[in-house]
């Protein structure tokens, strides 16, 4: 079904989006005061951003795997989709903690 | 309590108007207005910086509601070496900039 990849698709974006706008706190906090914590959120948003950007490859310009995905079942086309759903829903709680 | 210093004060982005105002308490407690007054910032600004140490357990109110100081909590006070070291590495670089 069309929908879950739609959705699927935005949940990969949102995320790269979220993603850089914490790195961006956390890289500017780093490069002021050095704190190891901040570095550790930093390398932790640089990977995610990594992995959400292969996502966002897979689901809008590989063809193969949009097939394999749009052929699959529903439990598939769900579960595939939550990866980076839920994802979104952790990157908020964690937009609400930094933007303060 | 480690963790939670180092991303109010450190990572997130009112860290560094955080660190200026627990310095402040920390050298006598004072109510919004006096730390609105001695820091320079708007009352809204302190006032929403006080909820978000006080969520996070850093300070507390004492006294009435209207001429209430903050204090810092019990937790802070056991856990000071770590909110000292926090504060030289926000403060450091807050003076160098």
């Amino acid at each position: 079904m069309e929908l879950w990849l739609q959705a699927a698709r935005v949940a990969a974006a949102a995320n790269l989006a979220l993603l850089l706008a914490l790195g961006s706190v956390w890289l500017r906090n780093y490069r002021s005061h050095g704190a190891s914590h901040t570095l550790g959120l930093l390398v932790f948003a640089g990977f995610l951003a990594v992995e959400n950007a292969l996502w966002l490859y897979f689901y809008v310009l590989h063809d193969d795997f949009v097939g394999w995905f749009l052929a699959s079942g529903t439990d598939v086309q769900v579960g595939v989709t939550f990866l980076c759903g839920l994802e979104l829903a952790a990157l908020l709680f964690l937009v609400r903690v930094t933007w303060r | 309590m480690e963790g939670v210093l180092w991303y109010l004060l450190a990572s997130s982005r009112g860290g560094e108007t955080r660190a200026r105002i627990l310095r402040a308490i920390d050298e006598r407690p004072r109510n919004a207005n006096q730390l609105a007054d001695d820091l320079g910032f708007d009352y809204t600004t302190i006032r929403h910086h006080m909820d978000v140490l006080m969520e996070n357990n850093v300070v507390e109110k004492s006294g009435d509601e209207y001429a209430a100081v903050y204090l810092l909590t019990d937790q802070v006070r056991a856990n000071w070496e770590t909110a000292e070291e926090v504060l030289d590495a926000v403060e450091s670089d807050a003076e160098g900039e």
